[in-house]
């Protein structure tokens, strides 16, 4: 589904390279919910606005969903990232001019579709979440909690094969953010293929795979000189 | 289109919106009255005089000793021989006023002696039998004066013409039916009725204001020449001999009589000059409204471009997650260049309804015509446009704003 080979992404200015992601390597099976972790600055986000094509890499290569996405120019990359992939951000990013329903909208408007139909994906999508009642309210009206279900509400309504979470539920207490990750854990039961950015291991340790990055490389968790064995048994590691 | 969520999104954003939407209204109603002055100022401007403009120049004599009208009498019938004997000169006539001189005499036409209210209104110019030949005004129908009916009276003098001339906008005012040559008019500061003895193509009267608008080609010449504190001598020269007339026939005045003023800046003009002149104040007019368009409608694109570059700052977050849930460039374009469409109708429908009231209350007010709706459905396109230009820039900067945006916190 989303594998990256020997991928590079390189921040240039006139004195200094820096390198994001170095000689990165992934392989996402379809139906798999993988956990990326890693320190701040490690390169988790870029790797996830990279899958999520939001930026361009460098280097190397990326297959989405078999399709070779480097040469893709900008029109063909927005037509993936509104076909194929589901945004989760930690900041929910819904539009606040916007009602709930209206947002859930947004998407399906872009991808052209009739309106009969967006309007039954939209409500199917918000009874998925539990907040039918909800699709006239707006963003301010909401909980965090709530906001970030409309966020996978809306996500989810143009069945995506893809949901990139990035760390969902980090602007969330822990009774929303665990039913936000029990509501995850659904969607990947239901066949989602699930990659979630996370620098939280208890949250990582909800996902079937976890992949660590430091300084823009895949590694063993092992190999995080921050990470003892003790330490991570005693919960007392935070990224 | 995203018609729905943009005007959702636009009730977030009333103020701005409300304010934009004035300003082209605002803008509409006065660019349409103004362009509507534009257009007929020029059109005023544009009016054929009926005179041979390009060979005719006119002299302004004042006399230097106005005491004796018998003198004056005599040294303008010298004057004029000594005009008329210029190799450089086809022909002179002396005249009281003439068409586009802005001052003058007019007088209330009537077709009975003791009819009350008018017939119409017309310029009465006083020459002799030389003013069509010098005008350049060709007879379309009877006869022109003859010398022995050239006469001269004195401004307080009653007049008595028992032959006019008449142009033929004034010939159709008081007979529509075609029939005024051989009848019998009343020019209410004359005694006598008076016979029209010949008909001119167009002529124009003096006065140029609004005002006399309806009156401007009404025209009557009386064989007398107007033994005035000064008088105007009509000059045409002869095809190509503008300047060298307009140099021997001063010196040829002089060398008559140097008992007389003839101003050195003005005392001596063409016919372009009188021109010029005449429609002075429609040109300034026109030029104001204009300047006043320009600047309102300048303002108005700087309005937009200016709370669209702060909408576009504003929303670059909004902006990015649009990107990132599968917007092209082209969808943040449309979408910006959308919203500014519908404050632009909400704009300039306000703009038409005002635009039109407000004339209405200067044709109540002032000497207008009704605008013209083509004016208004011109200004309507010429605003939306200008909308859509303004908004373009900031437009496409907003659709350059990259998807990353979406995972940048604010």
């Amino acid at each position: 589904m989303l594998k990256m080979t020997h991928l590079s992404k390189v921040y240039r200015t006139e004195v200094v390279e820096t390198y994001a992601l170095r000689d990165f390597n992934i392989d996402v099976k379809e139906g798999e919910f993988v956990a990326v972790t890693g320190p701040s600055g490690s390169g988790k986000t870029t790797f996830l606005t990279i899958a999520g094509l939001l930026e361009t890499f460098s280097g190397g290569e990326y297959h989405l969903d078999g399709i070779e996405v480097s040469n893709l120019n900008d029109n063909a990359r927005s037509k993936i990232r509104n076909e194929k992939i589901g945004f989760i951000f930690q900041a929910f990013n819904l539009i606040p001019d916007l009602n709930v329903f209206d947002n859930i909208e947004v998407p399906l408007r872009y991808r052209g579709m009739k309106a009969a139909e967006r309007k039954q994906r939209i409500m199917e999508s918000l009874e998925r979440v539990g907040l039918a009642s909800r699709a006239k309210h707006y963003p301010a009206e909401l909980s965090g909690g709530q906001q970030q279900r409309v966020a996978i509400a809306r996500a989810l309504a143009g069945s995506p094969r893809l949901l990139l979470a990035d760390e969902p539920t980090g602007n969330l207490d822990t009774q929303m953010a665990r039913s936000v990750l029990e509501l995850l854990e659904d969607i990947h039961r239901e066949g989602a293929t699930i990659v979630m950015v996370t620098h939280d291991p208890e949250l990582a340790a909800r996902a079937q795979r976890n992949v660590h990055i430091i300084d823009g490389q895949v590694v063993e968790l092992s190999e995080d000189p921050r990470f003892h064995p003790a330490q991570v048994a005693a919960g007392e590691v935070r990224g | 289109m995203q018609i729905k969520p943009i005007l959702a999104a636009m009730r977030h954003h009333k103020a701005g919106t409300v304010l934009i939407a004035l300003q082209i209204a605002l803008t509409l109603a006065i660019v349409c009255n103004a362009l509507f002055i534009i257009q007929q100022r020029i059109e005023r401007m544009a009016r054929p005089s009926g005179v041979d403009e390009t060979n005719l120049f006119v002299i302004r004599s004042d006399w230097a000793d106005k005491s004796d009208p018998q003198r004056i009498d005599a040294q303008m019938r010298a004057d004029l021989i000594a005009l008329r004997q210029l190799g450089s000169v086809q022909d002179a006539a002396p005249i009281n006023s003439f068409p586009l001189l802005g001052s003058g005499w007019d007088n209330f036409i009537k077709l009975q002696p003791d009819q009350v209210k008018m017939t119409t209104d017309s310029a009465i110019f006083f020459s002799d039998e030389h003013a069509l030949a010098t005008l350049g005004t060709r007879l379309i129908a009877g006869r022109n004066f003859t010398a022995s009916e050239a006469g001269a009276q004195q401004p307080r003098d009653a007049m008595h013409a028992a032959q006019v001339i008449i142009s033929k906008d004034l010939a159709h005012r008081l007979y529509p039916d075609g029939s005024a040559l051989g009848k019998t008019i009343y020019v209410t500061m004359g005694r006598t009725p008076s016979t029209v003895i010949g008909i001119t193509d167009t002529l124009q009267a003096h006065m140029t204001g609004s005002w006399a608008g309806p009156y401007a080609y009404n025209a009557v010449l009386v064989p007398a020449q107007l033994l005035n504190d000064y008088t105007y001598y009509l000059v045409r020269a002869r095809p190509g001999q503008l300047d060298a007339a307009m140099r021997d026939a001063p010196k040829a005045l002089f060398a008559q009589s140097r008992m007389r003023i003839i101003d050195h800046k003005d005392g001596v003009m063409t016919f372009a000059q009188v021109r010029q002149r005449a429609y002075g104040p429609d040109r300034g007019m026109a030029i104001l409204m204009a300047i006043i368009s320009a600047v309102l409608l300048a303002i108005t694109a700087a309005g937009i471009v200016g709370l669209t570059s702060f909408w576009v700052g504003q929303r670059r977050k909004q902006i990015g997650v649009r990107r990132a849930l599968g917007a092209t460039r082209r969808d943040i374009l449309n979408y910006f260049l959308t919203e500014n469409l519908l404050i632009g109708i909400g704009g300039v429908m306000v703009g038409a309804v005002l635009a039109i009231g407000i004339n209405v209350w200067m044709v109540s007010q002032f000497e207008m015509a009704r605008l013209s709706l083509a004016y208004v459905a011109a200004g309507v396109v010429a605003l939306l446009v200008l909308g859509q230009g303004a908004v373009l820039a900031p437009a496409l900067r907003a659709s350059h704003v990259s998807p990353v945006e979406a995972t940048r916190s604010v």
